[in-house]
């Protein structure tokens, strides 16, 4: 009788764990969780999840260089019974793939690669769509014609935004010309201050950014009372008067429908790529000085992407020197926009 | 085809005198530290420690003038561990710099949290509109901030006070002997605590310039490496207050310069040109060895230290 | 020396710096609401619990253990170098040239060229800062500060730009190393041969600066000059070969991490390392030796930090603030037994 209560007590028990079991899901951040930028962003998509999936209890690791650390972190996440890890840094692409290998059981979501394993999946989002949209309100608002870009590294995804923001703002004024200035550093705020300072003395009068926090060139650039569009997040607060428009993630959705197809069962190898479509990235909101025309006018090409009749990357696309990448007529294949390399007429500065 | 524009001589002196104020105040603290005969390498840890501070106290009290102050004295806390050490315990001063370099590195990025994407506010322009319409003055005064003429000011105040007071002589004696300076009855462990307090001061000052009022933020390890420049500046000024700006710009004018070659459209790496500034800091450090004929200059106190 | 002397003068002070750490940590653990004994416990379980956390905390020894060699070496002759860092990046990019240079070379040719390559690179890296010390009196510590950021600098130029290779998708690295340019790791984990490296150097170069004529010259010139000079020992030189070779062990480290850590150059190949050499050095009182077990202690340490994050849930910089309680125990510490006199 004791005997049998205790088998049916355990048996319970048994009952209760596996219905109670929680997938362990496992971040790792290049940089910290609350750098306001690109790390923020992915940080907000995996709250979101958390609350969205049921039985899923996250952790992550942040300020992991894209070096022999990595490795190590994910050995750990998958020894410690984690089944999925989001590696959410363009750097840890390879160290994923060797860890994947060895641990099959695991699924592995690389953030931006372009490479898969049998258990390793990509997801990204072309939030240089974004970028063409907020380039649109640059090129409507600028009077010197003349844009300034303040980036980090001159890397794919990099690459693709100043070029989707020059286009942006050449489809409604042609002679728009966007002068890149590389800090060579993903966060220096002083350096980016004054890289906005030399811009905005050279007589540029709209400014955007691809480094870690907008912060500091957003306030340069409202206390110099030129415009400016941002990037990773909503940072209209910082410059109320020369806010125009930012380009911001929205990882959570995606991120849920991830895990759920993992838990399902469902979940395949792939490169997932969101969109303006599916909700993944979107325009922040406007600022005082983006007129109703300009604001239709965005809305229009808005609708032109997310129905995919008219796509970004679509001819023609014609580099610095005049070679012309994709004819009228033709579109640039998604493998090499992913591998972007070049500068597109307009822009000033070198790739190298 | 180069943008001339990029060169104008105000906009260009106007940026350099901006992004070398933090190294400048840095430098000018380093070098009362080191004529009491005490280097700090913590002087970056020092730094951010005071943009830490004086972001948070700007943020909780709404006032800049608040916020530099706070990290100020954030500054002269972080440094008192490293008078504790060097002066209370005759601690090694490379490695006791060191340790507050890391300690506080680790500190700020720890406690700073909070305070990411935090919105302050900042000084507000120094002279009203109709002033920056002025040519040349105008865009010189209207884009100097506050802590960029404390600087200015500082640097020949440190320098009478150094040279032409009796404190002044007091300090650089203990910086030549302590044992002379001891014998003239002077208590050389009280003036190199106060030598290294006073260092902490102008470094938490320093990095409370950059987060209250150069960038108006905090982001971890925002000082990226200008207190450990700095320490090595204050060797290219010769231990020299009033050779601090010039050290400084040095520094901080060819990172300027170089941000400016490329919105001059250079076609040249921009990882070659960023090495401009601390190739033109060893060349000049080179020059300046050569010309005092090695260790000239040096307080007598520190070249134990470097042997 | 008698049994309590050696109890006072090398026990005390290693158990009196860990309690002073502890306390520290502790104190700084209670703060943030954690119970400091399980995360004690966890840190240790995760830097020597198992085989795993053993290899991964070695394969960080690698490393920091050249790194500190790097500045034991030049502090026998009163130098006070920082400039691991850099010397590790440029080793790494001479012998990366040479990998570049023979992708379809034997194993045998080629790992022993790159390890001459990158040990000359590093060698190079390390002896400028020495020449600017004998001829000028440029003071080393600032020189090898700055050369750093020079190095740091020209490995992001050549793996943005000339050694950028197309099969990376456009991430800014040079081409993979062929596996003839992979240095041998050990028991199927990432333990590598610059380990070995790393423990002989120290024991060869604790045997020459113990026991040599050149270790006794070095001594007799860091105390002495003048007599040094009568003696008719050439300073100068010595601080160019000291820096050398210290650059050299740095350069060894860098083209390790680059060969087998990386497999490829790509920036940030040196992390932390040169500073944490720096650290062990110090903890270790310049001793060859003993900077053995306190690389192993220091690596354990920051390997270590993944138990923090995993979980206590505390951010990656906690790991830093450790860092510096160690150090400030141990100079607190040490410095308090010298100054009561135990030591004498």
């Amino acid at each position: 009788m004791k005997f049998k209560s205790i088998l049916a007590a355990i048996g319970l028990f048994a009952a209760i764990t596996t219905a109670y079991a929680e997938t362990k899901i496992g971040y790792i951040y290049v940089g910290p969780k609350t750098d306001y930028g690109y790390n923020y962003a992915q940080d907000q998509g995996r709250l979101y999840m958390e609350k969205h999936v049921k039985d899923v209890k996250t952790s992550y690791f942040e300020n992991i260089p894209e070096n022999a650390d990595v490795e190590r972190v994910m050995e750990r996440l998958a020894q410690s019974g984690y089944k999925v890890i989001f590696a959410t840094s363009y750097g840890y692409l390879d160290p994923a793939l060797k860890v994947a290998k060895k641990y099959p059981n695991v699924t592995f979501m690389h953030s931006g690669g372009f490479k898969l394993a049998k258990n390793l999946g990509t997801y990204f989002a072309d939030i240089d769509d974004v970028m063409y949209l907020a380039g649109i309100s640059a090129g409507a608002s600028t009077k010197s014609g003349k844009l300034g870009f303040i980036a980090a590294h001159p890397i794919p995804q990099v690459l693709r935004n100043i070029n989707a923001f020059t286009r942006g703002a050449q489809s409604v004024n042609p002679k728009v010309t966007t002068t890149v200035v590389w800090t060579g550093t993903w966060s220096d705020p002083a350096k980016e201050a004054e890289a906005a300072n030399a811009l905005i003395d050279s007589g540029v009068d709209v400014l955007s950014m691809h480094v870690d926090s907008p912060i500091a060139i957003v306030q340069t650039a409202e206390k110099r009372g030129v415009h400016v569009v941002g990037y990773h997040a909503d940072a209209s607060k910082f410059a109320p008067k020369g806010w125009l428009v930012g380009a911001a993630w929205n990882w959570g959705p995606m991120m849920t429908k991830i895990v759920e197809s993992i838990e399902k069962g469902t979940w395949k190898s792939e490169n997932i790529r969101g969109s303006l479509a599916t909700g993944d990235v979107k325009l922040t909101k406007f600022g005082p000085s983006v007129t109703d025309k300009t604001k239709a006018l965005i809305a229009k090409k808005e609708q032109a992407f997310v129905s995919g009749k008219d796509p970004l990357w679509a001819g023609p696309i014609v580099k610095q020197d005049g070679t012309v990448v994709a004819a009228e007529g033709t579109t640039m294949p998604s493998a090499s926009v992913e591998q972007m390399n070049f500068f597109v007429k307009g822009v000033i500065g070198t790739v190298q | 085809m180069l943008d001339s524009s990029a060169f104008n001589i105000s906009d260009l002196t106007v940026s350099s005198l901006r992004s070398s104020t933090p190294i400048l105040l840095a430098i000018l603290g380093e070098t009362l530290t080191q004529r009491v005969g005490i280097i700090n390498l913590g002087v970056e840890g020092q730094m951010l420690v005071g943009a830490l501070a004086g972001f948070a106290a700007t943020l909780s009290f709404g006032n800049p003038w608040i916020g530099l102050l706070v990290g100020a004295l954030a500054g002269v806390l972080m440094s008192s561990l490293h008078a504790g050490l060097c002066v209370g315990l005759k601690a090694n001063q490379i490695a006791s710099g060191i340790a507050v370099l890391i300690l506080g590195m680790g500190l700020t990025s720890f406690y700073g949290i909070p305070y990411v994407g935090q919105k302050i506010h900042g000084f507000h322009h120094l002279l009203s509109a109709h002033w920056q319409t002025v040519p040349i003055l105008g865009t010189f005064v209207s884009q100097l901030t506050p802590t960029v003429i404390i600087g200015l000011i500082a640097t020949p105040l440190v320098g009478i006070w150094l040279y032409r007071t009796r404190t002044g002589l007091i300090w650089r004696s203990v910086g030549e002997s302590v044992q002379v300076a001891r014998a003239t009855g002077i208590n050389p462990a009280f003036v190199q605590v106060q030598g290294v307090l006073i260092g902490g001061f102008f470094s938490g000052f320093a990095g409370a310039a950059m987060s209250v009022d150069y960038t108006r933020d905090w982001v971890e390890n925002m000082t990226g490496g200008r207190g450990l420049v700095a320490v090595g500046l204050v060797i290219v000024a010769r231990w020299n207050p009033f050779l601090a700006l010039p050290a400084a710009l040095l520094f901080g004018g060819s990172e300027a310069f170089y941000l400016r070659l490329q919105t001059a459209g250079v076609a040249v790496s921009p990882y070659l040109l960023a090495t401009i500034p601390y190739v033109v800091t060893l060349l000049v450090l080179l020059v300046s060895y050569y010309l005092a004929n090695k260790e000239g200059g040096a307080p007598q106190g520190l070249t134990a230290i470097f042997r | 020396m008698n049994g309590s002397r050696v109890l006072r003068a090398e026990v005390f002070p290693i158990l009196a710096s860990a309690c002073l750490f502890l306390a520290l940590g502790a104190g700084f653990f209670l703060l943030e609401g954690h119970a400091p004994v399980a995360l004690f416990l966890e840190m240790v379980k995760s830097a020597f619990g198992d085989s795993f956390a053993w290899s991964e905390t070695l394969v960080k020894v690698a490393p920091i253990l050249l790194c500190a060699s790097a500045v034991v070496l030049p502090a026998k002759l009163g130098l006070v170098t920082v400039g691991a860092q850099g010397q590790m990046n440029f080793g790494a990019m001479a012998g990366t040239a040479l990998v570049l240079s023979m992708m379809n070379g034997s194993a045998w040719v080629v790992l022993p060229l790159m390890l001459l390559t990158a040990s000359l690179g590093g060698a190079f890296w390390g002896a400028v800062p020495g020449v600017f010390k004998a001829r000028l009196g440029v003071n080393e510590t600032i020189s090898t500060l700055m050369l750093n950021y020079l190095a740091l600098q020209l490995v992001d130029y050549v793996v943005h730009g000339p050694w950028k290779d197309p099969s990376n998708l456009g991430w800014p690295a040079s081409a993979n190393f062929p596996d003839a340019a992979i240095l041998p790791t050990f028991f199927g984990s990432r333990v590598h041969l610059g380990l070995v490296i790393g423990v002989v150097a120290a024991l060869i170069l604790h045997v020459l600066v113990t026991y040599s004529r050149w270790g006794i010259a070095l001594k007799v010139m860091r105390s002495n000059q003048r007599v040094a000079l009568s003696a008719g020992l050439n300073y100068e030189r010595n601080v160019i070969i000291v820096m050398a070779i210290s650059g050299l062990l740095a350069g060894i480290a860098g083209i390790a991490e680059t060969s087998v850590m990386q497999g490829r150059l790509q920036a940030g190949l040196a992390g932390g390392y040169g500073w944490s050499g720096f650290l062990v050095a110090w903890l270790s009182g310049q001793s060859f030796l003993r900077i053995i077990p306190m690389s192993i202690l220091v690596g354990g340490l920051l390997s270590s930090a993944d138990a923090l994050q995993l979980f206590a849930q505390l951010p990656s910089s906690s790991a830093i603030i450790l860092q510096g309680m160690l150090f400030v125990s141990a100079l607190v510490v040490m410095n308090w037994v010298k100054l009561r006199g135990y030591h004498a």
